[in-house]
């Protein structure tokens, strides 16, 4: 996928860090030991990145995007995606107190059950968000974003403090 | 924070219109289209629902036809007999099936029209399940008599079915490489009948039936190459797209595989008819072994840039699909230059039935069925998600069992040996339950409430 805005670009970007995050999370939860060290270390990274750079996202999405696309006819679509990031978020908020109890090494048998229901349960959810913003979201921008709002909205996300990214 | 997957290169095409309040603009990707659009155009989930369904049953019947075929002694290649019943049972049970439910919802969704004809889709299947079954006990019990009214009622079900998609197409915007392997696909498949019809009338002991053989051969060519194959190949640049999250295939590309597939078809059928059999032959296998290079060429293209692995029993049997096309072709140039290969044309069965057609189609159910199953779930605060419709233990015992099967087939072929056939047989019918324990299960777990079977489907059964 190519994408000649500016913020598509930077959207897909993240996209692709986190499928890459999400895959190794899942991976992790089938094969690791929940006591080892690469286990707890992806733990606290996929805890960050649901604390901060999921929300982050989304925000700009739903604050900068979403407007757009229903200015242009497709609330439908922007409804959808709302609606998805709802469902992840409160999947979110199962799901980090855990990730961090595992991060830190300390989880009991019910909470791994919990751990991996809820993170493949994420996992398949967020994927699927992708592919939707991928295949119809970001090839959308093209056309919605003129140059300059373009570079003013990718100008911005990169900027704002509350939107920054967890490193 | 990770490694990151290489950006993919292909350009993004303006595939298809979206009508907007802005007016008429373009959709990047035909599979965007799909995703972003499907949830308003779907048919009633009882009408892929049943076509999957009766697909499923269907593939059971055939490995147990397969197995009283092997048990009485009788070999493919035979006539009439449980063998000849159990390969359409595969072709017009489960490939025709699964073809008539999968087309009736795809092509509107990716052509982004309204999915009607509800009401005639259930008359069509209706007519079809039937038709399939009368015509398997016709051919299994070497009645002509039940054959012929099997074959009428199939050909009548798939008539009405194509008109359906005719008009489908005629309106479809966009997708210009989908939509001419569908007109394509449509005329193979009046060929296709018409020969059918003909082999009809040569087991009904009609006088004025036309030579068995030159039928049979067109029959050969049109139904799995034409019909089902060039379906297949056209939706290819829909679904594999969207399960790896990749850019559909440069509809130029797709275009130049279908001409040289429609050259292929028409050379092999004119040949089939007599017409300068050896050169033309010959000319159509060159053509169609360079279309499906291209084509298994733009597919593994996508699959080098999509943005995640088609991995699982589906992406194996997919992978597995493919290879069976290539091996087909190989073993058609063989009988075409008559190679002294024993058995060359059961081989030649095997892979493009068995290895190619069933393996591809079981490996795209396994992942259509749960995905719009899933656009369909009871409303919740959570709707399930494909794989929690999903049951991956049965659909890993299937794909062992598949395999397994296909490899205890081909050592029936080698040794001619009725046991071994019994036992593929076998292999494969416990495949089938476990396919059939699947969708079961997304049939069961569809009719839960939203939550409830989120939850408990992550808890371990993916």
């Amino acid at each position: 996928m190519s994408y000649s805005s500016q913020v598509g670009r930077t959207l897909d970007d993240e996209h692709r860090t986190n499928l890459a995050l999400l895959e190794k999370v899942e991976h992790a939860l089938t094969r690791l030991a929940y006591s080892d060290p690469a286990f707890t270390g992806l733990m606290s990274q996929f805890a960050r990145a649901m604390e901060h750079d999921i929300e982050r996202h989304f925000q700009f999405e739903e604050e900068s995007l979403f407007p757009l696309m229903r200015e242009a006819g497709d609330g439908e679509m922007a409804d959808l995606m709302v609606e998805e990031h709802g469902v992840i978020r409160e999947i979110a908020c199962e799901l980090l107190p855990l990730a961090r109890i595992a991060a830190a090494g300390e989880m009991d048998e019910p909470q791994r059950v919990l751990l991996k229901q809820h993170a493949l349960e994420m996992v398949e959810r967020q994927v699927a968000h992708i592919q939707k913003e991928t295949m119809a979201l970001l090839p959308m921008l093209d056309d919605l974003l003129d140059q300059e709002t373009d570079r003013e909205l990718a100008f911005a996300y990169a900027c704002d403090p509350a939107l920054r990214p967890s490193r | 924070m990770t490694e990151r997957p290489a950006p993919a290169k292909a350009p993004v095409r303006a595939a298809l219109m979206v009508a907007s309040r802005q007016g008429t603009r373009a959709a990047k990707t035909a599979a965007g289209a799909f995703i972003g659009g499907a949830k308003g155009r779907l048919l009633p989930a009882s009408i892929p629902l049943r076509h999957f369904g009766a697909a499923v049953v269907f593939h059971l019947l055939a490995w147990l036809a397969l197995a009283v075929g092997a048990a009485n002694g009788t070999d493919f290649g035979a006539g009439l007999g449980w063998p000849l019943a159990a390969v359409h049972l595969i072709t017009l049970g489960v490939l025709g099936m699964s073809v008539l439910g999968a087309g009736a919802q795809l092509l509107p969704v990716a052509s982004r029209q309204a999915a009607t004809g509800a009401y005639l889709l259930a008359a069509i299947w209706w007519l079809y399940m039937p038709g399939v079954a009368v015509l398997a006990l016709g051919m299994g019990l070497a009645r002509p008599a039940w054959l012929a009214a099997g074959a009428a009622a199939c050909t009548l079900a798939l008539l009405l079915w194509g008109l359906l998609t005719a008009r489908n197409l005629f309106g479809a915007r966009g997708m210009p490489g989908v939509v001419a392997h569908g007109w394509a696909a449509l005329a193979a498949l009046l060929v296709m009948l018409a020969a059918a019809l003909a082999l009809v009338s040569v087991w009904l002991g009609w006088p004025a039936a036309p030579a068995r053989h030159t039928v049979l051969a067109l029959h050969r060519v049109m139904a799995p190459y034409g019909f089902i194959g060039l379906f297949s190949l056209g939706l290819s640049y829909v679904l594999v797209p969207m399960f790896v999250l990749a850019d559909s295939p440069d509809d130029r590309y797709q275009l130049a595989s279908l001409v040289l597939l429609v050259l292929a078809l028409a050379s092999a059928a004119l040949a089939a008819l007599g017409l300068a059999p050896a050169a033309l032959m010959a000319l159509g296998l060159l053509a169609g072994s360079i279309a499906v290079a291209l084509h298994l060429w733009l597919m593994a293209r996508t699959l080098r840039q999509g943005m995640r692995r088609f991995a699982g029993p589906s992406g194996t049997l997919v992978r597995l699909g493919w290879g069976g096309l290539v091996a087909s072709l190989v073993l058609g140039w063989v009988l075409l230059l008559q190679w002294p290969l024993p058995d060359a044309g059961l081989w030649f069965g095997l892979c493009l039935v068995g290895i190619w057609q069933m393996s591809f189609l079981l490996g795209i159910l396994q992942r259509i069925a749960p995905f719009l199953a899933a656009m369909h779930a009871l409303p919740g605060r959570r709707a399930p998600t494909p794989s929690a419709l999903s049951h991956d233990g049965a659909l890993q015992l299937h794909r062992i069992c598949h395999i397994g099967a296909l490899v205890l087939l081909a050592g029936a072929i080698a040794t001619s040996n009725h046991a071994v056939m019994f036992a593929a047989a076998c292999v494969g019918t416990v495949g089938a339950l476990a396919f059939c324990t699947f969708f079961g299960v997304l049939l069961w777990r569809l009719r839960r409430p939203a939550a409830a079977s989120s939850s408990a489907s992550h808890a371990g059964i993916r």
